[in-house]
């Protein structure tokens, strides 16, 4: 299979790291182009939610956005008896009886609704609450390639704590779009925030630098990657050309290394003016089509 | 105590070269600090100092639902219950009639258990982490390592920070410096609350800038002031000049230009493998040194 037919049935594919400032942004938004171009329907969704970057170098064209809300519970303190058993019940201690009243606090509730499930005088209920956006829109056709790319972002609110359910917001509204291949550009990190970010995703691209905390980082990636059950490939960017800890340990797990981006100022000059490396670097486009060709093959368990 | 951050939004910016290098050249003009690596998904800076680990405990931090197959009778009354899409029927379903939980996606709030009309499912404690104490050579360092899809790295942060707080006091330190997690979530607030000064690391790239200012909206909601540094200043000039501007027009303090120079970007390399001996000469490092200076000479806070 080559990477200048297009995508037949549909393919997720997250891009991420342990350590930050790796890559990922560049290798998602450069291989969304790559996959575009070479006629895939493509949707891109920067799931980085805390520093959202994707739009800086794909804008889309007259953006529509959406709030992301998650339900609070208030208390209706004239049917509140004072029982407690919200108080029992929630695993977070987002609830407190303060001077006789149930106090909830927001930045600490999971918002499962547990609590509204146990209280038996229905004192209380649940009230939209709102923790962050999802940005979705087009970059139009020709730029990006024949079919366009839906840019998808999603975007915490400053001082919110809620990035997973962000995350969430902005792959489902992804999933509506129904495009062939999504890119999931991946915050860092291997918690609860990169794991909402990569579920279900059929490849991950592991982004890193040959350096003893590149190194570090990803083993703690791969080894998030291993649990989830998901087949890896790794980017190595910033790549010097000598031999390095990350090839030995590729080797060893037997991980494929997708695609090698070097050490050059010429790549960090074009990020820096938000530029697409594929179009702007004389080697770009040799880079990331390489690399949706080998993600494929990835995905079909050829390599 | 003084307590000084470096944060970024962005990762990568270069948070821990920065706080290494001046770690190491304060502690050379005989300074003693207390370090706390807040990045407990990929804690670099332990590899940079050579930090060796003194002692560690664990972190148990919440709980995960464990159903039973032998009492579960397969009626889906917990999946209803779930908010997190965490239950499901198991693989073999048609033969055991029972659910299973998704460990990635359970958060742990134990609605479920209610819900359960046959009390088939419990809740079970799992260690979230480690925190570690450790030497190093500027002064005592503490770490976290979270385990894998954990959600508790808020939690884990503050963890460290109490702890490194502990052995700050117990040594009559003075100075803490705090490597903190990209991001502005629930780790990045954890590792800012209650510090003296944030030194905002950016580069002049378009990413950079807006994750920075997300990065000072978050620690003005905190009555924290922002120190920045411009790390691969001559990357791209009219970046570079958009946010000198910008920080003008944002009355934040610009502390150094760190040009970019491979000299400085490998030695936290260098000093992880050891093999720095005497510092490079040149414009990066004497960069460094000024803002090494400049942060000496931060006396603790005085509001």
């Amino acid at each position: 299979m080559s990477a200048a037919e297009p995508l037949i049935g549909r393919l997720t594919v997250a891009i991420a790291s342990g350590k930050g400032g790796t890559g990922k942004t560049l290798v998602a938004t450069n291989l969304a182009v790559a996959a575009s171009r070479a006629g895939s329907p493509v949707a891109l969704v920067d799931c980085d939610a805390d520093a959202p970057n994707d739009a800086l170098f794909l804008a889309p064209e007259a953006p529509q956005v959406s709030a992301v809300d998650v339900p609070l519970p208030v208390v209706d303190e004239s049917a509140c008896t004072l029982c407690g058993a919200c108080r029992a019940q929630c695993a977070y201690g987002a609830i407190r009886i303060l001077g006789g009243r149930v106090m909830v606090f927001p930045e600490m509730c999971h918002d499962c609704g547990a609590c509204v499930r146990v209280c038996r005088p229905g004192a209380l209920r649940e009230q939209p609450r709102r923790v962050g956006e999802v940005e979705w829109g087009r970059v139009p056709g020709g730029l990006a390639g024949p079919a366009g790319i839906d840019v998808v972002t999603g975007r915490l609110d400053i001082g919110e704590v809620k990035t997973p359910t962000v995350i969430r917001a902005a792959r489902k509204r992804a999933e509506v779009l129904g495009r062939s291949l999504t890119v999931l550009d991946s915050p860092p990190g291997v918690a609860c925030v990169a794991v909402a970010a990569m579920r279900g995703a059929d490849v991950l691209v592991l982004v890193t630098e040959p350096t003893p905390f590149g190194m570090h980082d990803l083993e703690l990636a791969v080894d998030l990657g291993h649990e989830m059950g998901v087949p890896l490939g790794i980017v190595v960017n910033r790549d010097t050309g000598a031999s390095s800890e990350v090839d030995v340990f590729a080797a060893r797990e037997g991980i494929p290394v997708l695609a090698r981006i070097p050490f050059d100022r010429r790549v960090a000059e074009v990020y820096a003016s938000g530029g697409l490396v594929i179009d702007e670097h004389p080697d770009g486009a040799r880079w990331f089509e390489a690399l949706w060709d080998a993600v494929r093959a990835l995905a079909e368990g050829e390599a | 105590m003084q307590r000084i951050v470096f944060a970024s939004g962005k990762g990568g910016t270069g948070k821990t070269t920065l706080t290494a290098l001046t770690a190491r050249l304060l502690a050379d003009a005989g300074e003693r600090l207390a370090l706390a690596d807040c990045d407990v998904e990929a804690a670099n800076l332990p590899i940079a100092l050579r930090a060796e680990v003194v002692s560690s405990e664990p972190f148990t931090g919440g709980s995960k639902a464990v159903i039973d197959a032998e009492a579960c009778r397969g009626c889906g009354a917990c999946a209803l219950t779930c908010r997190f899409d965490a239950l499901g029927p198991s693989a073999d379903y048609f033969r055991t009639f029972s659910y299973v939980v998704d460990q990635w996606a359970c958060e742990g709030c134990a609605a479920c258990v209610s819900a359960c009309p046959y009390g088939a499912i419990t809740m079970v404690e799992s260690q979230a982490g480690e925190v570690m104490a450790a030497e190093s050579g500027p002064g005592p360092m503490v770490f976290g390592r979270l385990a894998p899809g954990e959600d508790l790295s808020g939690k884990l942060v503050t963890e460290v920070r109490r702890c490194a707080d502990g052995i700050a006091g117990e040594q009559a330190i003075e100075r803490m410096w705090i490597d903190g997690p990209p991001g502005v979530g629930c780790p990045a607030i954890a590792a800012i609350t209650g510090t003296d000064l944030v030194v905002g690391v950016t580069e002049p790239t378009l990413s950079g800038e807006h994750d920075l200012m997300r990065l000072v909206t978050l620690a003005r909601r905190f009555k924290i002031p922002v120190a920045v540094v411009l790390n691969k200043a001559d990357l791209s000039e009219s970046g570079a000049r958009r946010l000198r501007e910008r920080i003008v027009a944002e009355g934040l303090e610009l502390i150094g230009e760190v040009p970019y120079d491979p000299a400085v970007g490998v030695m936290p390399e260098r000093l992880a493998r050891g093999e720095l001996t005497a510092y490079p000469e040149g414009p990066g490092m004497d960069a460094v040194r000024s803002i090494a200076a400049w942060l000496s000479e931060q006396g603790p806070a005085t509001r």
